[in-house]
């Protein structure tokens, strides 16, 4: 087997955990059964990669079918690496594209069209999403399987998730998509995060806000000794708050965002500082808001009074446009979003 | 009785805490500082011989925090070529890595002409400690060399002692001639423009060097520590910054700015949602320095900054951002402070990333040391 088949694999085996990836392996087919049974792993790694090197090697496994292992590991477990969303636009309504097949030959013939080398995978799975795998070769260079870039579409749906894109291939992948899509061209949308399935939520509405109907049997339910002489003085504030909370960012779980960058160019305004105020270029500045869960940090910090109501529409912003990174200008009297994106 | 002891103990350094935190006090009224110091002199010797340290002369001198306090005014910075007064070799020690504050209790007959016989007397300890069976993540083979150097002209005044800086080399079993032995762990003493009045005050045989840095290992950190406590009876403690200090580096940082570009000025907040939010807010350095300077201009000294002028710049970077997010900066703690000079945070780690404010930075810690102390 060449060098580069090895190194291939040897990082699969690595990147990917025991327990996940014999489930893989079994998915892989591949492989026989009887080769599967002999795979120990309970070994050591190296010990597991030597073992498997040896059986691809009796099988004539090729670097692309290793890449399938990969493949499948990433479908399985899409939340590793950060994936950033983009649209498609002025997509002509008639045209578009709802058949795999269709799509899978326009897109595989457009991007070997603008670039020679390149290895490209593509699967289709049960909930209707096209998964693309894309390693990058250069005109002297074979493919490089070690930093491939995986794109994620929606057939019915103008939507697109990248993971692993650099620079360099950004307008030769928007290219092959717009073409294969037969839109117009492809935008950022400026969301990003690590959660798949939560940045497909948000950016297309299917996360639900539910309003709710009263919060009054919420808090005195989770009073534990109800004494009619006792009076909570906060009452009314702490469930206006929780009113607040619940209207912008709802009830239902919530998506699961890490970061949202806003990059501020608005002018100082406060008191005290009239020399800084009477300036008119902007206070530059860039904040970014980062935790393990986002959505729910805010929706506490609003519903415990770190944040005071009303919710600005920046915060708001995140879920209501389903982006978070922002350029903050000022408009007029007001602050508003900026949104270089197209509008909808 | 004992139990009365502790208490008394336990009000003591109370005391202490809550005095460290007000620094906004003008430093005339404070007669809460006094008073305790003053009950519990005779009682603090007391209670260390009831916990079963050795007694020294420390227990008998007068409450050393009566005149230690939080400034109000310090020093504006004038970021200065420390080339001039100190080997640049030994500054790019100090600027490699990442420190671990602590503070330390003055050194009872430390020498600066001994500092070989320390290195082999450490070398020897640490030896010990790991054939005892000591948890240290090195191969059992390795053998260790310590070194320990002065780092001449970072001394800003008289009564500050030179800064001691050590070195643990580790030599593989197999090492060949000639390989460069590893360093796998670093600290360095030091005092910066410690309280002149507190200094003098020490008995003689005692050494001030209260800031501990150190970067490395914890079981080889606890190790060296241990050494110093059973050679020098000290004791060793963590040094946290709380906001104000950061605060202070903040604004001292952006102050030097036209002088040397800072590049940025990174705060970062910590709110205490479910689940923890971070807050950074990255400054471009102009505009912070004009929203400094604009707070300088009501203040007519040149040289030296106050509390009050870093609580508005503070403020005023608090209002602009709740003008645009609504959310209240100040429920949350400042944890970390960085610009191009280095970065701090709150948990008692500090990095100089170049060689040029690290002088100013270290008196603001030594005071901080200073105060932290309980002796």
């Amino acid at each position: 087997m060449e060098d580069l088949a090895k190194e291939v694999l040897t990082r699969i085996v690595r990147k990917i955990p025991v327990v996940k990836l014999r489930q893989v392996l079994g998915r892989w087919e591949r492989l026989s059964e009887r080769q599967l049974r002999s795979l120990d792993f309970t070994q050591p790694k190296w010990a597991l990669c030597e073992n498997l090197l040896s059986l691809c090697e009796e099988n004539n496994i090729t670097v692309k079918q290793l890449a399938e292992i990969e493949m499948l590991y990433r479908t399985e477990y899409p939340d590793q690496g950060i994936w950033h969303v983009f649209q498609f636009v002025d997509t002509p309504e008639e045209t578009q594209c709802s058949d795999f097949m269709h799509f899978r030959d326009l897109f595989k013939a457009n991007l070997k069209s603008l670039i020679n080398h390149v290895s490209i995978q593509m699967k289709k799975l049960e909930d209707e999403s096209v998964w693309i795998r894309i390693a990058w070769g250069e005109n002297f260079r074979r493919p490089n399987h070690l930093k491939p870039t995986y794109v994620v579409h929606h057939l019915q749906t103008p939507y697109v998730f990248v993971s692993g894109l650099t620079n360099k291939h950004k307008p030769l992948l928007f290219q092959a998509l717009a073409l294969s899509a037969q839109c117009g061209s492809v935008k950022d949308v400026n969301l990003s995060g690590r959660c798949l399935s939560a940045l497909r939520d948000l950016s297309m509405r299917q996360y639900k806000q539910v309003f709710p109907i009263s919060h009054q049997e919420c808090l005195q339910e989770r009073d534990p000794l109800p004494n009619p002489n006792i009076e909570n003085e906060h009452i009314k504030l702490t469930e206006y708050k929780q009113q607040v909370a619940s209207e912008v960012f709802g009830d239902a779980v919530l998506p699961k965002l890490e970061t949202a960058v806003y990059k501020l160019e608005t002018k100082y305004r406060e008191h005290g500082n009239e020399n800084l105020v009477k300036k008119d270029e902007p206070f530059r500045g860039v904040v970014k808001f980062s935790s393990s869960n986002l959505l729910e940090s805010l929706k506490y910090c609003v519903s415990s009074g770190m944040a005071s109501a009303p919710v600005t529409p920046l915060l708001s912003s995140i879920t209501q446009k389903g982006r978070n990174y922002f350029v903050i200008k000022d408009k007029g009297s007001g602050l508003i979003p900026n949104t270089p994106g197209p509008k909808f | 009785m004992g139990r009365r002891v502790v208490q008394i103990h336990f009000l003591f350094l109370s005391a202490v805490v809550c005095y460290a935190m007000e620094e906004r006090d003008s430093a005339s009224a404070t007669p809460r500082g006094k008073a305790p110091s003053n009950q519990s002199r005779k009682s603090y010797g007391r209670s260390r011989r009831s916990l079963g340290v050795e007694l020294t002369n420390i227990g008998f001198t007068p409450g050393h925090l009566a005149g230690l306090r939080a400034p109000t005014s310090r020093e504006l910075p004038k970021p200065r070529n420390l080339t001039e007064h100190v080997n640049p070799e030994q500054i790019a020690l100090l600027v490699k890595n990442e420190w671990k504050l602590s503070y330390i209790t003055p050194l009872y007959q430390f020498r600066h002409t001994q500092l070989k016989t320390y290195s082999k007397q450490l070398s020897a300890f640490i030896a010990a400690e790991k054939q005892q069976g000591l948890a240290v993540e090195i191969e059992a083979d390795t053998s260790f060399r310590v070194t320990f150097s002065a780092v001449l002209g970072l001394a800003e005044t008289e009564d500050d002692a030179e800064t001691v800086f050590i070195q643990i080399h580790s030599r593989p079993p197999f090492a060949v001639e000639g390989d460069a032995p590893k360093v796998i762990w670093s600290g360095w003493l030091t005092c910066i423009n410690g309280n002149p009045e507190y200094l003098r005050s020490l008995p003689s045989g005692f050494v001030c060097l209260p800031l501990f840095c150190t970067s490395g290992s914890e079981s080889l950190t606890s190790v060296v520590k241990l050494w110093f406590e059973k050679t020098f009876d000290c004791n060793f403690g963590t040094l946290s910054l709380n906001s104000t200090c950061l605060q202070w580096l903040a604004s001292m940082w952006t102050g030097c700015h036209p002088a040397f570009n800072i590049r940025y000025l990174k705060l970062v907040w910590n709110l205490p949602a479910q689940p923890p939010l971070d807050i950074s807010y990255t400054i471009h350095p102009q505009d912070a320095w004009d929203l400094w300077n604009s707070i300088r201009e009501q203040d007519s000294a040149a040289d030296t900054i106050s509390i009050n002028e870093v609580e508005s710049f503070m403020k005023g970077l608090e209002a602009h951002f709740f003008r645009h997010f609504r959310i209240y900066l100040s429920a949350g703690t400042l944890t970390k402070v960085s610009t191009t000079f280095g970065s701090a945070h709150c948990d008692g780690k500090i990095k100089f990333t170049s060689g040029d404010s690290i002088k100013h930075v270290l008196m603001l810690l030594t005071e901080y040391a200073l105060l932290k102390m309980p002796i």
